[in-house]
């Protein structure tokens, strides 16, 4: 397998500087292969969710080299690590983020106004996704109606909505019964046989020890360590 | 096309980000039209005066010569006519007797005007301009609309002389609405009744009014009559036009200042309030970028959510502007368009809209106000995408 991902020497330093400067990554050297399935383990304020940042081009490391299908992501200014987020990342926030007063269609869609995409083009595409997330019937409720489970369903459907090669989900189930989670990684499970690689952070058990997670690993302090 | 797309899915988010946050947007919206509403009125209000009073100069005499001594008017003597004689272009010269009629029971100046209609040219068309009833005979008035309801609609009126004697007049015409802004107050009387009125002796006038034959030789008419006749103001019917042209044109401009202050207040808190985002709004700016909006698209967005915002409240603005106007002839902006006076005229204001006025305010308003959000909305444009990261 060629790797999808690469991070090579990998640190980030947030206020650097300054009386505040945090070392949230430390030389970090990972490879994530294409349609592989990562968990990355670890306590609150190992450097997961700054990780997860890095890799979905949020915003680039202080130092070293990371990569995606062979692109330099390190030193590309934000309007370039936007337009390849957009392209190749979707987002799974452990709190949805998403937009209450919006019906659950537009929530969905929101990553298809920028692109240009028609309003037609928009509903199809957001209803195959709803009814493949069975929550079709919930495509006009506003978000803040709906139960946690179908808000869940709606944030992995704005993840899916510009087909990404690359799922990346924050502390996905941190706010989900056990049943929604075992739901949660069946959806996963689903879209890594369509060829998706899908990084998740948790330290739930459900998830880390979920036969569909392929490679654990696990953040200290900002290092990376064997779990 | 992709492009197009693009801006039309932008202004589809635009409009419903500002529904969602209505009350918001209303307010600013209802303010941002009040401000325009007020500007429009007195750009309306001053066009419509100004267009009013050239519509009914055109009855004036061409040239007006009166008498002055130590700069103040005093009655000329009629015989003057004798002496501009011998100018040639001069059709007819009228003396005309005014002035002003005070009635102490409503303290209110009435004008009264006393010429004979038949030594004017135009006389037969001030017959177009009485409602009812017709042009005055001896011992005869026509009153304005104004004049009419404050002496009560009597058919027979009594007006004091200077030495308190009464001389009583038949009321037989009234002048249409439409001629009030010059006629409101008036009092039309034969020139001896009006002389009568004022102990005025036969040999003299108020004024004398010069016709030409030749409108375009006015000017060097009555430059020869100033020649031939030291010691009068020889006015043309040009420079009354200008004068209430320059007394409107005050009036709104000293307005129009204030009410700028009024639009900058407003313009400093669009601002302030562009420029200071709620946890929300900050939050929203977040996940739109994490999805893959960029920074162009946001400040696009806030672009195009302060486009409607200006538009809607320039539309409603100018809208109620008219209205205002056309309708209810700028009722909040007549004391101070049309002067103090206890008789303030009713004349209908008919608002003549050109797309020059309508750039003007569109520019003094929706301009300043876009440059005041959109400038700021690049601040909240540049959160960082990792800010909805929780």
């Amino acid at each position: 397998m060629t790797a999808l991902i690469e991070l090579a020497n990998v640190d980030k330093t947030y206020n650097q500087g300054q009386v505040n400067e945090v070392k949230a990554l430390k030389g970090i050297n990972l490879e994530i292969e294409a349609g592989s399935v990562v968990c990355l383990q670890g306590s609150s304020g190992s450097g997961k969710s700054t990780l997860l940042s890095i890799i979905g081009c949020v915003f680039p490391p202080t130092s070293g080299r990371a990569a995606i299908a062979g692109k330099q992501l390190s030193r590309l200014p934000d309007r370039f690590l936007t337009l390849h987020r957009r392209a190749s990342i979707g987002f799974i926030f452990q709190r949805f983020n998403l937009l209450p007063e919006l019906t659950v269609q537009d929530n969905i869609t929101l990553p298809l106004m920028p692109l240009g995409v028609g309003p037609r083009e928009r509903k199809e595409r957001a209803a195959r996704l709803m009814e493949r997330l069975g929550i079709g019937h919930r495509a006009g409720f506003p978000a803040r109606q709906i139960s946690g489970g179908e808000l869940q369903r709606v944030a992995i459907a704005r993840a899916l909505i510009n087909d990404p090669p690359i799922i990346l989900a924050d502390e996905p189930t941190a706010h989900l019964d056990h049943a929604l989670s075992l739901t949660f990684m069946e959806i996963m499970r689903e879209l890594h046989r369509d060829g998706k690689t899908i990084i998740l952070t948790s330290h739930d058990q459900l998830i880390t020890g979920h036969p569909a997670v392929e490679r654990l690993i696990g953040l200290s302090d900002g290092m990376l360590h064997v779990p | 096309m992709n492009g197009l797309s693009r801006q039309l899915n932008v202004i589809d988010y635009s409009l419903s980000s500002l529904w969602r946050r209505r009350f918001k947007s209303i307010s600013v919206m209802v303010v941002f039209a009040a401000v325009i509403f007020l500007l429009a009125s007195f750009q309306m209000t001053t066009k419509a005066l100004t267009q009013a009073a050239s519509r009914l100069l055109v009855m004036a005499p061409e040239i007006t010569i009166q008498k002055m001594r130590a700069g103040r008017q005093e009655p000329i003597p009629v015989a003057y006519q004798k002496q501009l004689a011998g100018i040639f272009g001069i059709r007819r010269i009228t003396p005309r007797v005014w002035g002003y009629y005070f009635n102490e029971t409503h303290a209110a100046n009435l004008t009264v005007i006393g010429v004979d209609p038949r030594l004017m040219p135009l006389g037969e068309k001030l017959a177009s301009a009485i409602d009812t009833g017709r042009l005055p005979g001896d011992h005869e008035v026509v009153l304005g609309q104004g004049a009419e309801e404050l002496l009560g609609g009597n058919r027979i009126i009594s007006l004091f002389r200077p030495d308190l004697s009464l001389k009583p007049l038949t009321v037989v015409g009234r002048f249409r609405p439409a001629t009030d802004l010059l006629t409101y107050d008036t009092l039309f009387l034969p020139p001896d009744d009006a002389r009568d009125l004022f102990l005025l002796p036969p040999e003299l006038a108020t004024d004398l009014c010069v016709t030409v034959a030749n409108p375009s030789e006015v000017d060097t008419i009555a430059k020869k009559i100033a020649a031939l006749l030291p010691g009068t103001r020889v006015l043309t019917r040009g420079q009354i036009e200008k004068t209430y042209h320059a007394v409107f044109g005050w009036r709104s401009g000293f307005a129009s200042v204030c009410l700028l202050t009024a639009l900058t207040s407003f313009i400093i808190f669009a601002w302030d309030k562009a420029s200071g985002l709620t946890p929300e709004e900050r939050r929203e700016i977040g996940i739109l970028k994490i999805v893959g909006w960029q920074t162009a698209d946001v400040i696009l967005l806030r672009f195009w959510e302060g486009v409607i915002v200006a538009l809607l409240s320039f539309v409603a603005g100018y809208t109620l502007a008219y209205v205002h106007v056309a309708f209810f002839d700028a009722g909040l902006f007549r004391p101070i368009m049309l002067g103090w006076s206890v008789l303030h005229p009713r004349l209908r204001l008919s608002p003549g809209v050109e797309l020059s006025d309508v750039l003007l305010v569109l520019c003094l308003t929706v301009v300043p106000y876009l440059a005041a959000t959109v400038v700021p909305a690049w601040r909240a444009a540049i959160i960082r995408a990792d800010s909805a990261l929780n």
